[in-house]
């Protein structure tokens, strides 16, 4: 989040080594556009980096979690968070950087009223890790973004306008709070490798647990640099768009920018009159939007934070932390953080088909639980929140289950069941002992799918810490057994094999024409009497067993004397 | 100047001695700091303190750069004018919970600038040595700086002891000046959490009383490791070097005499051509009478000590001009409302407003000063290379002390070194407070420092011990001098046993 000034861009780009090689973007051919991504992560520790007040969500009470060191008293001294450290070494060991054995902290000063001590501590001249990358799989031909560094810094207060009272508010809740600013080099070369590009870093960072990665609510922030080139030369200038808060919304300003970009260039390169023919249109058509939108490039006018100091020379005076000087990592501390990382997305999707390897056919099922597990509410100091995929080896355990009728039972019936009540996974409120033992229902035939899929709404709708089967006894789902069927059931009472037959036997009756049909040889029509059979059942039938009784009875077996 | 809480506390009756003690420096206080001016605010005398705790019956004294939550925290400076803490720094908490009573806060330099502690809102402390009562006379002399109100106290007998801090030799200095005891523990070692920073690398909290004895009892009290300075340093290391300057200590000396055997050098750089010549020959005499007791006399040279004193006013002015950025009348300090000529629409000239008004000259200075040694232009030519000097001046250092470094990450090896360095604390005696005036504006004061600045860049103990001479030249009595004791890292109490040596061997004959 620093600017350096404009010179320094020329020389940087100057020695620009493009390991890309060009591929033609039909919105813009001819053109290069190459992009930058830095993103700042609220680290999700409990307490803050330098303090021992808590962390705050934005539905907080404004400066409820402040502590004197946040205020800037006088007198008052840091005091590193090695848990909020912790996380960000996971995510730098996730992001295959190399850690800086030796890292230091620096101040970064500038005036603003969300700024409380007037400087920012972060790490300016030696950062925490660096030289990793991100490999980005989801694309149709993947790429790696190579991760320049990662740093640990404070964020701000955070100050909001109230325009009628035409006043500032400060919330120190957010003030000194740990993000990590995360630097990709310029590797990506469209909206669509950027969008991958944080969607792949959110789900590193919430495997890691070390941020819930929220754009929406400001946990991960992102400032994209876009410069457009022709075909060829070197990158143009580097221009910064702040304060995204969407992956979609960057996607789209890139886009943006990148038209524009090219849009103005091309005129800068047309024939004099060309430019001023523009120039005319512009200025005969005020309410047009080009002349606003050309004058974004300018530096000046369309980085955000040059709006707060735009007239002193942004010069942020770094200087050492005289406090926090170096932050030692001893080799031992970085191995057991390495020892102990949680699994990485892909490496967890493969971990778990080595272990059930009969998943492998329900690759699309197995992405869905995936993509639930990684997000899952992330817990503080990187604890583990109960995910979707350890509620799904729960289930698979003990006692020993089929993989696949759980994932099936998960992916397909629980979770669509919850996102029709709008509840995240975690928000869940069966246990996986309940769950389990409903599909063990199912399993031993003992409740059918039906009742099992009745039974699991009901149990989401009236949570209770009762076991399925009792349930489904109180609620008489419990299956009817044909005379041949196991006898499981047989607590139900009345003898459950008589129970079937009578159903199926009343359906001959009541459904004479039907039954005509079916003996005249319309096989369709038994789909009818199973129908009524069924309804009659509540769902408690086996549709397999009563058509054999129906069939049976049917076709001239009733002859049986023991009727 | 609560004056109505001592008249009404010294009515109560007398209880016990130390209750008569509290009292009596109240009342001393009562009736000298008007032509001293070395408290700003003075507490109500506690009135239960239990007798059997480590420092019970002392009533010491506080610099008002240190945080009380239960009188204000000025500074000295316009813009904390009625700034209350609302919490107390460590070692304030640690003498109060060892039954210490702090008796107010005391004058100092704004924000700790300044070497004769004339940049006070509260006006400039005077020297108890020449203090009239009525108004400034021409023959009235500088107490020192920055912790001048501390050094007066303790000098004019106005409490037990006092707390300062020392930066680069506001501690030393005004001691010198004053003529008492000032001791700069080694970074470190006390707490600076409540110690409002002037230049975190260097601030340092120190002590002044009228005997070592008093120094010992308070300093072995507060000299603990605190979770809440990240820049304390670490028990073991600590007892490392403790346990070395014991033995040290131990090893070839007995009860009656440590100088028996002690090797002491004298740093050849410390008798620069601005020092008086009314310095020199007193503390020729200090190391005659150390000689001739048994100590090991050495000459030594610490090459770099010429650059120290620039090097300490780049680092500290630019650490200054970061940690005062939270005053800005926004965070911290009295809003000044920008005039009607003032362009709004620049967010830094709201904040010039409060600035310019509530800083004084000497803090105005040192931030531009800092703020410059920072730029992205100078930070290479300065801040840089300041550090570089600084790495040079601990280097010196280390390499003529017997005992190695502990609070770096590569303590050097025991070598064939000196035990302690002893030199003048200062180049001169207290200047008249008239003549200071005209020194205001300009650099020649900060020379005062120079021979204390090096001890401050390492981050050594260093203790100013008064020379009391019996008689001058011309018969009367002589200004205070100080001569200064400085040891290695951590060796705070093999220096402060040669302190009571030598205070033990005065009056000069």
């Amino acid at each position: 989040m620093f600017l350096r000034p404009l010179a320094v861009h020329r020389t940087k780009h100057r020695l620009f080594h493009d390991l890309r090689t060009y591929k033609e973007d039909p919105r813009w051919p001819g053109w290069q556009v190459i992009i930058g991504i830095e993103t700042h992560a609220q680290i999700k520790s409990r307490r803050k980096l330098f303090s021992d007040s808590f962390t705050s969500t934005p539905d907080d009470t404004p400066n409820t979690n402040v502590s004197a060191f946040d205020a800037a008293f006088p007198g008052t001294l840091p005091k590193t968070n090695s848990k909020a450290v912790d996380l960000a070494l996971r995510t730098s060991l996730a992001l295959r950087c190399k850690i800086n054995a030796r890292s230091s902290f620096d101040r970064k000063h500038y005036f603003y009223s969300d700024l409380t001590s007037g400087y920012q501590i972060t790490q300016q001249y030696s950062p925490l890790a660096r030289d990793g990358e991100l490999s980005l799989h989801s694309l149709d031909s993947p790429i790696t973004v190579r991760i320049k560094q990662i740093q640990l810094e404070q964020d701000t207060a955070k100050s909001t306008f109230d325009s009628r009272g035409s006043r500032s508010q400060i919330d120190l809740n957010r003030a000194g709070t740990g993000l990590m600013e995360i630097v990709s080099e310029p590797d990506m070369r469209s909206p669509e490798e950027a969008g991958a590009y944080v969607r792949a870093l959110q789900s590193i960072l919430r495997a890691m647990g070390s941020s819930d990665g929220n754009m929406e609510q400001g946990s991960l922030r992102c400032d994209v640099n876009v410069s457009v080139n022709r075909k060829g030369d070197p990158p143009g200038t580097r221009c910064e768009i702040k304060n995204l808060n969407s992956v979609r919304f960057m996607m789209a300003a890139i886009s943006k920018m990148s038209c524009l970009q090219t849009f103005s260039l091309k005129l800068i390169n047309q024939p004099a009159h060309e430019i001023k023919r523009q120039k005319e249109f512009l200025i005969s058509n005020p309410g047009s939007s080009v002349p606003q939108e050309t004058r974004g490039f300018n530096e000046d006018t369309f980085e955000t934070f040059r709006l707060r100091s735009k007239e002193d020379a942004p010069d942020y005076r770094y200087m050492p932390d005289p406090n926090l000087g170096t932050l030692a990592l001893s080799q031992s501390r970085i191995d057991e953080i390495r020892n102990n990382m949680p699994p990485l997305p892909w490496e967890l999707r493969s971990k778990i088909l080595d272990k059930y390897p009969s998943l492998k056919d329900k690759e699309q099922s197995l992405d869905v639980l995936l993509n639930v597990d990684n997000g899952r509410e992330v817990g503080f100091d990187g604890e583990d929140g109960a995910g979707a995929v350890e509620y799904f080896e729960r289930l698979c355990q003990a006692p020993k289950r089929d993989p696949i009728v759980i994932l099936n039972w998960m992916t397909h019936e629980l979770l669509g069941q919850l996102a029709a009540r709008k509840q995240s996974f975690y928000q869940n409120s069966l246990t996986s002992e309940q769950l389990g033992e409903l599909v063990d229902l199912l399993q031993d035939k003992i409740i059918t799918g039906t009742s099992g899929k009745y039974l699991l709404r009901h149990m989401l709708d009236n949570p209770s810490s009762k076991s399925p089967k009792e349930i489904a006894a109180e609620l008489q789902l419990v299956a009817i057994a044909s005379s041949s069927g196991t006898s499981k059931a047989s607590d139900a009472g009345s003898s459950p094999s008589s129970e079937l037959e009578i159903l199926c036997k009343a359906a001959i009756s009541e459904l004479p024409s039907e039954v005509a049909a079916f003996r005249a040889g319309n096989k369709n029509v038994l789909n009818k009497i199973l129908g009524h059979v069924m309804k009659k059942s509540r769902g408690r039938a086996n549709a397999k067993e009563v058509r054999h009784i129906v069939e049976k009875l049917a076709l001239g077996d009733n002859h049986n004397g023991d009727l | 100047m609560r004056i109505n809480v001592i008249r009404k506390c010294s009515r109560r009756p007398l209880q016990s001695l130390s209750y008569s003690t509290r009292v009596q420096h109240r009342e001393i206080i009562a009736a000298k700091n008007p032509s001293i001016n070395a408290f700003v605010n003075v507490s109500q005398p506690p009135r239960d303190i239990p007798q059997d705790l480590p420092l019970s019956g002392l009533t010491v004294a506080v610099k008002d750069n240190i945080a009380t939550s239960f009188l204000p925290t000025t500074c000295s400076s316009t813009m904390l004018k009625d700034f209350v803490s609302p919490f107390d720094a460590t070692v304030v908490k640690i003498l109060q919970r060892n039954g210490a009573d702090i008796i107010g806060k005391t004058n100092c330099d704004e924000f700790g600038m300044g070497s004769l502690n004339i940049h006070s809102v509260h006006g400039p402390v005077k020297n108890p040595f020449n203090a009239s009562k009525e108004g400034t006379t021409k023959d009235e002399r500088a107490a020192g700086g920055s912790s001048g109100g501390s050094a007066a106290a303790v000098a004019a007998g106005m409490c037990d002891a006092a707390l300062g801090t020392d930066t680069g030799g506001s501690v030393r200095l005004p001691a010198s000046y004053c003529g008492v005891i000032g001791f700069k523990p080694s970074y470190g070692l006390v707490s600076r959490w409540g110690v409002v920073s002037y230049a975190d690398s260097l601030d340092t909290v120190g002590l002044f009383a009228n005997d070592i004895p008093t120094i010992q009892r308070v300093f072995d009290q507060i000299a603990v490791y605190d979770g809440l300075d990240p820049t304390s340093a670490p028990v073991e290391i600590r007892e490392k070097a403790y346990s070395h300057s014991m033995e040290r200590l131990t090893s070839q000396k007995t009860e009656t005499s440590i100088l028996e055997g002690l090797k002491i050098g004298i740093p050849q750089e410390y008798f620069p051509s601005e020092m008086a010549s009314s310095i020199v020959e007193p503390i020729r005499k200090i190391i005659q009478a150390l000689k001739s007791r048994g100590a090991e006399i050495v000459p030594v040279s610490l090459p770099s000590t010429s650059y120290a004193l620039s090097s300490y006013y780049v680092l500290a002015s630019a650490e200054a001009s970061s940690n005062l950025a939270r005053y800005d009348g926004i965070q911290y300090g009295k809003y000044v409302e920008p005039g009607p000529g003032v362009d709004l629409s620049k967010t830094a000239q709201v904040y010039a407003q409060t600035r310019t008004a509530n800083f004084g000259q000497e803090v105005k200075k040192r931030i531009l000063l800092g703020t410059y040694a920072l730029s992205a232009d100078a930070f290479g030519n300065y801040f840089l290379q300041a550090q570089r000097i600084r790495q040079l001046v601990k280097d010196d250092f280390n390499a003529v002390f017997s005992i190695p470094n502990y609070f770096t990450d590569m303590p050097g090896s025991v070598k064939d070194g000196v035990d302690v360095l002893i030199h003048p604390s200062a180049i001169r005696t207290a200047p008249r407070l008239a003549e200071s005036e005209d020194e205001k504006s300009s650099l020649d004061s900060y020379v005062q420092d120079v021979l204390t600045v090096p001890a401050s860049l390492a981050g050594l103990a260093a203790l100013s011990v008064p020379v009391v001479e019996t008689t001058n030249k011309e018969g009367a009595q002589a200004l205070p001098i100080g001569v200064s004791v400085v040891g290695q890292w951590g060796t705070d109490d093999l220096v402060l046993s040669v302190g009571r040596a030598v205070a033990a061997i005065q009056p000069l004959v």
